[in-house]
């Protein structure tokens, strides 16, 4: 009997809660956008979130085998990678270059800095900056929903073939260039809602990043900070600039809907390893990245900028960290 | 008797299953003491005494058998008559092994003893007592706080004229699981709890006094709030506060009942308040009325992995062993023996460990409530989730100075305020990747404290 009691420090009972249920719970919040592209795109997005998230997971295990550290992937971290990843391709991304992405999230991006836990970048994120650069071709070709005809209003300068689709944030850079009316364009906003636009795979239908991000929330997985500072202060400038000159800018509507607003906001940003950890550290962060995303979509030449607004404030972090270092309850000691 | 009850609540904390069912009905139970006892001569905080009995000599029940002359600490006493049979290394709960004094129990003298509670009503009056001698009873009683820490409470309920106390707080939360003798003394020991709490008020020079206790203990409440509502001297509420860890913590109690934070690094009578446990007030009765000294007190024996569980009046040096083996012995799935409650209580393997002054429970877990990651020491890296944060009710950064601790940083550790920590343990008790948060902080103030030790030698 005695050799059977354990003895550890205290407390002695914990939360039924374990990183592989964290996970599991974010790709649940995930399905819905999951399902959204099997709807859009059909098989062919299936297969490259499959293609993605067994190309993470063998990798992540192939690192452990390599290091002779005990296997990791149990902790479903990968999978998640693989998925976000996917999610943020567009559908008709090559095989291989979603392999590579893979690889390069998984190995370069996570394991080489110590894997879960210790990685500075969002892996996915930073394998999609990766992949930008390496296939820039392949990387904004953007394909017609399923659901919808080819036939759709679509911008004539962007559409060079029968099966590609500019997204809301293409037309939104070809609104601000005067290619094209901006009330025409604002029509369009609830489309993307529901997410019958061109886009990455799991960015175009806001609904289901909505119900997920809900799902996330009301399960505690995420805290409501991260969301909020980046809807808002995106949504903010949005509407700023769209009040100012709304002939040059298109409804905030289109910029909270369209593009990798939404998916950033509750998948991406939330990330926990790579995001602040004090309250006042998330607000700063998901601010920041929701006006870096801002920039980007109004400044910037590139229509979409959730990538590297994104990346961005992942280098911040360790410092916003360090200057919300928090005050005990009670108070700061007089004499240390 | 219209029942007060305040929403006011610290930040942070957690809700971890009650399990009071399980002994929150069982009368409180004299146990007669086993054939040998081991009294630790170090059962508060402070310096611990030296024994005043040799080997051989034969002992009274209540004659004194260990004592130190420093300010904060508290004398000892056998709670049975008998010979001391030994005065040797023996297992203790929480600082590994200290010196106790072994009394083989006279076998002409071993009846159990009953808590007095008969002998204490509504008629009590602290008229007859002056200050000077509740102060010499209760340090010659050998009294420390009973919630847990321990601390003499002597020191803390004398007049202090640097520290003038305005209100006398009392602590009958019980906010660690599984742990009901507070409650079961709240309810049988009405009059003897509150006797004591008017003496305590008359040493402290107080006639403010709130008791706080958990919500979910609504008897509790009503018992002790028309007890009280006979007290005509003094201003005594009862106040129903949220049920919630750590709402029986010291700082945490005073956050809710007075919206005052008691600042880091400093005693709660830095802010004029003091606050005693229930089982506390009802040993400063027996002591200054009955002139008994604290031999005995209430023991919550629980946890789904023993036979009988249920509250007993425990005299102070029976063994863990004793007195599992006198509820019916452990069961087959009994993972875990912890002394006080899950959350901060502390496991021990050696069942010859003696109770303690301090020892509320003796909570017996199963793999079940351990949960199999903690069971197995499964750790997985920290993903930084701020869950630790949250639960905080300190408001420290619990992730930060456990890694800080971990890589050997007792500078950095510093810097994110270790010693502000009250070792509650929500921090782990949260953790998904099930990280000895706690443990590590523990293990850090050790370290500091060792090196300071280091530094002045």
């Amino acid at each position: 009997m005695l050799s059977k009691l354990t003895v550890s420090p205290a407390p002695h009972i914990s939360q039924k809660l374990s990183t592989r249920r964290v996970m599991a719970d974010v790709l649940i919040g995930l399905l819905p956008a999951v399902i959204a592209a099997g709807v859009f795109f059909r098989l062919r997005a299936l297969l490259v979130i499959a293609v993605c998230v067994v190309a993470c997971v063998a990798s992540e295990w192939l690192c452990n085998v390599i290091r002779k550290r005990p296997a990791s992937i149990g902790d479903l971290s990968a999978v998640v990678t693989g998925v976000i990843l996917a999610l943020s391709l567009p559908p008709m991304a090559p095989y291989s270059a979603a392999i590579v992405g893979s690889v390069f999230a998984i190995v370069i991006a996570k394991m080489v800095f110590g894997g879960l836990g210790s990685n500075v970048f969002n892996p996915a994120m930073a394998a999609r900056a990766f992949m930008a650069a390496s296939f820039g071709a392949a990387m904004t070709t953007w394909t017609v929903p399923a659901t919808v005809d080819a036939s759709l209003p679509t911008i004539a300068a962007a559409n060079t073939s029968a099966t590609t689709q500019a997204t809301p944030l293409a037309w939104s850079k070809a609104v601000q260039k005067g290619q094209v009316e901006a009330t025409y364009i604002n029509e369009q906003a609830s489309w993307a809602f529901w997410g019958e636009v061109g886009g990455c795979l799991g960015e175009t239908s806001a609904l289901a990043l909505l119900i997920g991000g809900a799902y996330l929330l009301i399960r505690r997985t995420i805290t409501w900070h991260i969301p909020a500072a980046v809807l808002l202060s995106a949504g903010g400038i949005a509407l700023a600039a769209w009040l100012i000159k709304p002939e040059a800018y298109v409804n905030p509507l289109l910029h909270l809907f369209g593009g990798g607003l939404l998916i950033c906001a509750f998948f991406i940003a939330t990330d926990p390893v790579t995001a602040p950890l004090s309250v006042k550290g998330m607000w700063i962060f998901g601010i920041g990245v929701g006006a870096l995303i801002m920039l980007i979509r109004i400044v910037g030449e590139y229509p979409e900028g959730v990538m590297y607004a994104v990346l961005i404030m992942n280098a911040f972090t360790p410092l916003i960290d360090r200057f919300c270092k928090l005050t005990p309850a009670g108070g700061v000691p007089d004499v240390r | 008797m219209a029942i007060q009850s305040s929403k006011a609540t610290f930040p942070g904390g957690v809700h971890p299953p009650e399990n009071k069912q399980l002994s929150e009905h069982g009368g409180i139970e004299p146990v007669s003491p086993p054939k040998l006892m081991a009294i630790l001569l170090s059962q508060h905080l402070g310096a611990p005494c030296q024994p005043v009995v040799a080997k051989r000599d034969t002992v009274q029940a209540g004659q004194m058998i260990g004592k130190s002359d420093a300010f904060v600490s508290a004398p000892v006493h056998s709670p049975v008559s008998g010979t001391v049979k030994d005065i040797a290394l023996q297992s203790h709960p929480v600082v590994g092994r200290t010196t106790a004094i072994l009394i083989e129990t006279d076998p002409d003298s071993a009846a159990e003893s009953k808590p007095p509670f008969d002998r204490f009503d509504s008629g009590f009056s602290a008229e007859p007592y002056s200050v000077e001698q509740i102060c010499k009873a209760v340090h010659d009683g050998g009294l420390v706080g009973m919630g847990g820490a321990g601390f003499p409470t002597r020191v803390k309920i004398e007049p202090n004229p640097a520290m003038p106390k305005e209100i006398l707080l009392i602590n009958g939360c019980e906010c660690e699981p599984f742990i009901t003798c507070d409650y079961r003394l709240m309810l049988e020991g009405t009059w003897q709890v509150l006797a004591g709490i008017r003496l305590a008020a008359k040493a402290c020079g107080v006639d403010r006094v709130r008791i706080g206790i958990e919500d979910n203990k609504p008897q509790a409440v009503s018992v002790m709030t028309e007890a009280a509502a006979s007290v005509k001297d003094l201003d005594i509420q009862v106040v129903a506060i949220k049920t919630k860890y750590p709402q029986g913590g010291e700082r945490q109690l005073i956050r809710s009942l007075l919206g005052k934070t008691v600042p880091t690094g400093k005693i709660p009578p830095t802010i004029g308040v003091c606050v005693l446990n229930v089982a506390t007030c009802a040993a400063i009765a027996e002591a200054v009325v009955l002139n008994k000294p604290l031999t005995h007190r209430v023991t919550t024996v629980t946890g789904q992995a023993i036979a009988k569980p249920g509250n007993y009046y425990v005299p102070v040096g029976m063994t863990v062993g004793d007195l599992i083996e006198h509820c019916g012995g452990l069961t087959e799935q009994a993972a875990k023996v912890v002394m006080g409650g899950p959350m901060m209580g502390f496991a021990v393997a050696d069942l010859t460990t003696p109770l303690t002054k301090t020892s509320g429970a003796v909570t017996v877990l199963t793999q079940e409530d351990v949960t199999r990651a903690k069971h197995q020491k499964q750790q997985t890296p920290c993903i930084r989730c701020g869950r630790c944060l949250t639960a905080c009710p300190e408001g420290l950064n619990p992730t930060k100075i456990a890694h800080a601790v971990k890589y050997n940083r007792m500078d950095l550790a510093e810097r994110y305020y270790m010693s502000a920590c009250i070792e509650c343990g929500c921090c782990s008790y949260v953790c998904p990747a099930n990280i000895e948060i706690t443990g590590y902080i523990k293990t850090g103030k050790i370290l500091v404290a060792r090196a300071k030790k280091r530094m002045q030698a």
